[in-house]
Formats: structure tokens, C-alpha cells, sequence
């Protein structure tokens, strides 16, 4: 009905009856436009991906500890589709699932914006990720042989990032238009402002990237070709500085997570808004997407300032939990993890960067190595930060809490399994400088390898513990047992929460504190 | 029968929130320009990497992309007079500007189609695939834009849009001059310093 029509004065409420069928389950997951549902569906779905994506990564490796392959040469494809599959079916699509769940409730909003738009956004990044292994699975995929199973393996990349863009384009919107009156955006929570400041940067560069898909598929090129302008033009967002902006969202996690478990104010606020804010702005990658953008001034001053906000947010966690008393939970340690694994991949993308200052090369290191462990490195700091997210939020994603054991396990294996891969690439860069050998190449991957599983074991181990605090929920219904929380996505209040202030709970559990005195 | 149950006495629908379908357009827009300003620094990185061998095979005269750029010029000014209008819920100049916005837009289509078809521009030829990577993703850019415009013109004609919640026409116009913008781009970077 149109907002200008009236209902007619013969229209009975009496006399309308809705005589269709009930809907069945598949109807209803299919055609579901709840933000709780789709975001849910989507963080199960990358967690697949994500240990899909990460025994690709252990059996390439696997396959590269020999010269010539010891599972036949398989490294060429699976390598790069894996890497990318990491982020897109993996990592971005967590965190943006994550973003879908908990952002509305955080802001106060019975839904996100366009809920249809960001339903479109998971099946048909859902459709993009299965033609993307299918493709990878049969000589296509990036650096396959097969050319029409090259081109689908593009076009299912370009789906998949088209469907992320409008996935964080749909919870930006929500923190920007469905906050409620007194939450000015100054007074956001972190996770929301996070993902109100990582959302431009991932649209900006995920549209920067489908450029490349689209030209390389209007080109007609071959599998070849495919490769080289996965090269050239996509490759970059696995490269600093625009792989930081995978982990804009950990930042924000973090200020949430600490505040929760301590009970205490983040102070000053502002300064932690700007601290992401200013990692978000030094995150944008899009202009350094060729190798000449690399020799430059500001490429390095970029890469090597992103540190600053990363510390600034370590210390101003570090002063909250020294004046609070923190529960040791999983998802702060996690959380905590994550920051020292994004400046494992600031450090590596610091030494290629003071590494090409002068003439071009100082110390000579391994390019190759260092860029894939700033990937690595990035990727499972942002990994162990939504699962700290993903636990810490779980009565409110999976209807119950999750069970420390497994969340604990879990996170300690990807932490373990990350570093202990991005780690080898890092030492391998250095031991390799100036042309030397390095590592023994059968060491090396089988490190790699043997980290892939690690990962793919606690992402495993993260999944589990979801499903099992899903099925806890699903059994005894909603969870209420959290009710200490700060900011609103933990109201079980039925009537509105003034909000005076970012934290707007504790504020009604001090007597209504004012603005100055979260400060 | 199954299940079933009343409908009628459902509530009112709510107003839309203010700024929602706005703020979205600009992140949407903000990346679909990304997606076309990407294509165009390609096209000049490989342009500029070909030296003078580029285009020496074809006659693409600028009266033509010139007209466009007026063409498309010109809808800049009815989109905002449409804008205008519902702002102050003056209907009737608004339908009135959207209808010449899509008249000019149609235009604007036509001519780059006469445009290819002058060019005579092949796929086999270097040039051929950068070339249509960004002509005809702006091309998509300017249709997906007036699809948007119909889609909103035929909302202001049912009643839902008005000085208290202009925002679909606006919403629309930030992607036309955005569309408008780029042609501006291209009609540089293509046509004038081919």
C-alpha cells in the first residue's frame, strides 16, 4: 500500500482472510528477510568455506615440498584460488554475517536495512562460492587449464564480490539510518562503527577488483590470461595495505568485548573511534595496485603508519582491562590474540617496505614470501576476531551461550595454525634475502601445510561450538541468562532504552549516567 | 484449508526511515564508480604503454561523444529539477523533469550505440576489449540509472514520495549525476585524448 492511500471504510478486518498455504521451512529460509536468520546462514556457510578454503592452502602446500609435485602439480591453482578463497568465501563473508546479526540489534533496530538486498547478497555470494569450487575442483579456478572453467571460476570471483559489497553496503546503512534518537553516531557502539568504517573501504576496493573481472571476461582471455589479470589486478587485496582492511572489524569487536567483560567505559571513546577510523582510512588499498605504486614514499609511510592505530587500540584496551576485572572468557583472549596477529602482518609488510627504500632494494628479501604472510597473517587475525565476535555475541547469535571448551580450543588453533604459517613465510623471506636458499622448500610447505590444518581444525572447532550453543537455544529457547551487558543489542527491556550515552545499559544500571561521565 | 489468518486489520505501514535508501545509493554508487574509475586508469596504463600505435586503425570523431556529453549534460539539470520539484511537493514539474531526465537518457543510450557502430571498433583489434570494458560499463551504468529513475518516477506517481520523504528521487538523481560524472571521465580519457 502506498504511504498516501487510505483504507476504505468497507474494508472489515473482519471479512479479508490470508486463505494461502503456511510456508514451508525451505520457503522460509529461502524467502527469509530476518537479519538473525540470513546473518546466521551466512557465518555457518564462511566457516565452511573458511576450512575448505584452508585444506586447499594444506594441500598445496603439500604439494609444493617436492620439485615436482608430489600430488601432481597441483600447487598452481590451488595456491591463489585458495588464498582469495580465504578472504572472499571466507573471512569477509564472516565478518559481514556477523555484521548482519548483531549490528541491528547493537543500534536498536528490529532489522537490517534492505533486508531483501542483503538476503540477495547471501545466495548469491552462496551461488558464487559453489561455482567458484566447482571451478577450482576441475581445472579452472585461478590457474587452472580448462579456459571455460577459467572463465567461470572469474565470473563466480566477480559474483561473490558484487554479493560482499552489498552485504556490508546493507549494514552500514542500518548504523547509519536505523539508529534510535540520542545515538548520535559519536555514541555507536565499536563493532557498529567498525563496520560503518570498513564497509566504504570493502565496497570501494571489491568494486575495484570486479573491474578486473569484468575486463578479464569481456576480453575473452584464456586461462592464461585469466591468471596474469588475477595478477595484476586482483591479487592486490592480499597485499598491504589493502589486506589490513580485513581486520577493520577486530578493532571494533575488541572495544565491545573488553568493555562487556569488564563492565567499564572504554575512555576516551572518541579516541578509540578514531583509532579505527584512522586504520580504516590507511586500510584503502585500491591505489596500490601496481608493482611501481609499491616503490613509493607514501606506500610505505601507509603501510607502516597502520601500526599506529592498532597500538593505540592495544593500550587503550590494556588500560580498561587494568582498571576492570575481566573474566578470562575465550573471546577476550581471542580477541586480545588477534590484535598481536595484525601487527604480525604490519611488521611483514613493514619490512618490505623498508626494504625498497633507496635504490629499491636494501636487505633484497623474498617479495613473494613477505606478501604471503601479511596475507596469512591478516587473515587469521581477522579470523580468530570474528570467532571471538561470534562467541562473545553468541546468546544473541545462536539463542544460547557457547561453550568455553571448544570456543578456547578452537580459537587456539587457529591462532596457532595462522602464525605458525604466516611465521614460516615471514623467516623464509628474510632467510631467503639477497638470493640465498632459504629454507629447505620440503620444511617450508610442510610447515605451511601442517599450520593449514591447524586452522582448518579450529575453525572446525568454532563451528562446532555454534552449533552446539545453536542447538542448546533451539532446546531450551532464547537465552536470557546475559543480562549484564552494556550496549543494547543485550536489552531484553521490552520498552525503548534511552540512550545517553555509548552504553546505554550500564547507564540504567548506574541511575543514568550523563555523556560527560563516559568520558 | 490450512492454516490461516486476518490480515486486514494489519497496521498502517510506517514511514520509511529518512536517508536510508540515500545513504545506500551512495555506498552502491560509490562502488559501482570505483568499478568504472578502475577500468578507465587500466585503459590509460595500457594506452599509454601502446605509445602511438593506439587507435591508428579507426576514426572516432568527437562531434559525436561532444553531442553526448550536452546529451547527458543537459539531464543533469532536469534531474535536479526534479529534485526540486517533490522538495516542494510541486508533482506535477516533477513527474514533468523525470520524464524529460529518462527522454534524455534514452538519448544518450542511442547516440553511444551510433557511437560503437561509427567506431567501428573490433575485439580483435588491442583497443578493441579496454575500450568496450569501459564504454559498456558505463553504458550498463547509465541503463541500470534509468531503470532506478522509472522505477522511482512510477513511486512518486503512486503517492510515495513528498517534501516530508523525497528520498527515492534522490536517491536516484546521486546515481545519474554520478552516471553523468563519469561519462564526463570517459568523454576525457577516450575520446578527446585518443
Amino acid at each position: 500500500m502506498a504511504l498516501t492511500e487510505t483504507r476504505p471504510e468497507t474494508d472489515r478486518a473482519d471479512t479479508v482472510v490470508d486463505e494461502r498455504e503456511p510456508a514451508t521451512q525451505i520457503e522460509r529460509l529461502i524467502g527469509s528477510g530476518d537479519h538473525l536468520s540470513n546473518g546466521r546462514l551466512l557465518v555457518g556457510f564462511s566457516l565452511i568455506f573458511l576450512v575448505v578454503s584452508a585444506v586447499g592452502l594444506g594441500l598445496a602446500a603439500l604439494d609444493r615440498t617436492t620439485d615436482d609435485g608430489l600430488l601432481g602439480g597441483i600447487s598452481d591453482t590451488l595456491w591463489p584460488s585458495s588464498l582469495i578463497g580465504l578472504v572472499l568465501a571466507g573471512v569477509l563473508p564472516l565478518l559481514i554475517g556477523l555484521g548482519i546479526c548483531i549490528v541491528p540489534l547493537q543500534v536498536g533496530s528490529r532489522a537490517v536495512s534492505f533486508p531483501r538486498a542483503a538476503a540477495l547478497s547471501l545466495w548469491a555470494w552462496l551461488i558464487g562460492v559453489l561455482l567458484f569450487i566447482t571451478s577450482v575442483a576441475i581445472d579452472g579456478g585461478v590457474g587452472g587449464s580448462d579456459d571455460e572453467l577459467a572463465r567461470m571460476g572469474n565470473l563466480s570471483l566477480g559474483l561473490m564480490m558484487a554479493a560482499l559489497a552489498l552485504g556490508a553496503a546493507c549494514v552500514a546503512t542500518t548504523v547509519f539510518s536505523h539508529r534510535p534518537v540520542g545515538m548520535g553516531l559519536a555514541r555507536v557502539p565499536l563493532f557498529s562503527w567498525s563496520m560503518l568504517v570498513a564497509a566504504p573501504v570493502w565496497i570501494l576496493s571489491l568494486g575495484s577488483a570486479t573491474a578486473h573481472v569484468f575486463l578479464g571476461h569481456i576480453s575473452r582471455a584464456d586461462a592464461a590470461g585469466l591468471a596474469t589479470t588475477f595478477d595484476s589486478g586482483i591479487a592486490w587485496l592480499l597485499h598491504a595495505p589493502a589486506v589490513y582492511m580485513l581486520a577493520i572489524p577486530v578493532l571494533g569487536i575488541a572495544g565491545d568485548v573488553v568493555a562487556h567483560l569488564t563492565g567499564r567505559r572504554l575512555a576516551p571513546y572518541g579516541a578509540f573511534q578514531a583509532a579505527i577510523a584512522a586504520y580504516g582510512v590507511l586500510s584503502f588499498g585500491v591505489w596500490a595496485q601496481t608493482p611501481r605504486s609499491l616503490q613509493t614514499i607514501i606506500w610505505i609511510a601507509v603501510v607502516v603508519l597502520a601500526a599506529l592505530p592498532v597500538l593505540a587500540m592495544v593500550g587503550g584496551v590494556a588500560d580498561t582491562v587494568r582498571r576492570g576485572t575481566p573474566k578470562l572468557a575465550a573471546s577476550l583472549i581471542a580477541l586480545v590474540l588477534a590484535h598481536l596477529l595484525i601487527l604480525g602482518g604490519v611488521l611483514a609488510a613493514a619490512l618490505e617496505a623498508v626494504d625498497t627504500i633507496g635504490s629499491g632494494q636494501l636487505w633484497n628479501l623474498d617479495t613473494g614470501s613477505l606478501a604471503g604472510a601479511q596475507a596469512l597473517f591478516l587473515i587469521t587475525a581477522a579470523t580468530l576476531g570474528a570467532l571471538g565476535g561470534a562467541i562473545h555475541w553468541s546468546p544473541r547469535l545462536f539463542g544460547s551461550v557457547a561453550a568455553e571448551g571448544p570456543a578456547r580450543g578452537g580459537s587456539l588453533a587457529v591462532l596457532l595454525g595462522g602464525a605458525l604459517a604466516a611465521t614460516v613465510l615471514l623467516v623464509q623471506a628474510i632467510a631467503a634475502a639477497d638470493g640465498r636458499d632459504g629454507l629447505p622448500e620440503g620444511l617450508l610447505f610442510a610447515l605451511v601445510a601442517a599450520g593449514a590444518a591447524l586452522f582448518a581444525l579450529g575453525v572446525l572447532g568454532g563451528l562446532a561450538s555454534g552449533l552446539g550453543a545453536a542447538r542448546q537455544g533451539h532446546e531450551d529457547g532464547p537465552s536470557d541468562a546475559v543480562t549484564e551487558g552494556l550496549t543494547l543489542e543485550w536489552s531484553t527491556a521490552d520498552d525503548p532504552v534511552a540512550v545517553r550515552s555509548p552504553y546505554p545499559l550500564l547507564d540504567l544500571r548506574d541511575g543514568g549516567a550523563s555523556d560527560e561521565e563516559s568520558k | 484449508m490450512a492454516e490461516s489468518s486476518l490480515v486486514a486489520g494489519a497496521p498502517a505501514p510506517v514511514l520509511p526511515r529518512r536517508r536510508e535508501l540515500l545513504f545506500g545509493t551512495g555506498l552502491v554508487t560509490a562502488g559501482v564508480s570505483m568499478a568504472i574509475v578502475t577500468l578507465v586508469a587500466q585503459y590509460l596504463a595500457t594506452r599509454a604503454a601502446a605509445g602511438g600505435t593506439w587507435f591508428v586503425d579507426n576514426d572516432i570523431p568527437l562531434t559525436q561523444p561532444n553531442m553526448q556529453l550536452v546529451t547527458i549534460g543537459m539531464s543533469a539539470v532536469t534531474m535536479q529539477w526534479a529534485v526540486w520539484a517533490i522538495n516542494r511537493d510541486d508533482r506535477y514539474h516533477s513527474y514533468m523533469a523525470l520524464g524529460l531526465t529518462l527522454l534524455l537518457g534514452i538519448a544518450f543510450v542511442n547516440q553511444t550505440t551510433f557511437l560503437w557502430h561509427m567506431a567501428e571498433v573490433t575485439m580483435d583489434q588491442p583497443e578493441g576489449p579496454l575500450f568496450y570494458a569501459v564504454t559498456v560499463g558505463h553504458f550498463a551504468m547509465v541503463i541500470a540509472g534509468l531503470i532506478f529513475i522509472a522505477l522511482m518516477a512510477f513511486r512518486a506517481l503512486g503517492g510515495q514520495f513528498s517534501s516530508r520523504q523525497p528520498d527515492g528521487i534522490s536517491a536516484a538523481a546521486i546515481f545519474w549525476y554520478a552516471c553523468i560524472g563519469l561519462y564526463g571521465l570517459i568523454w576525457f580519457a577516450v575520446y578527446v585524448q585518443k
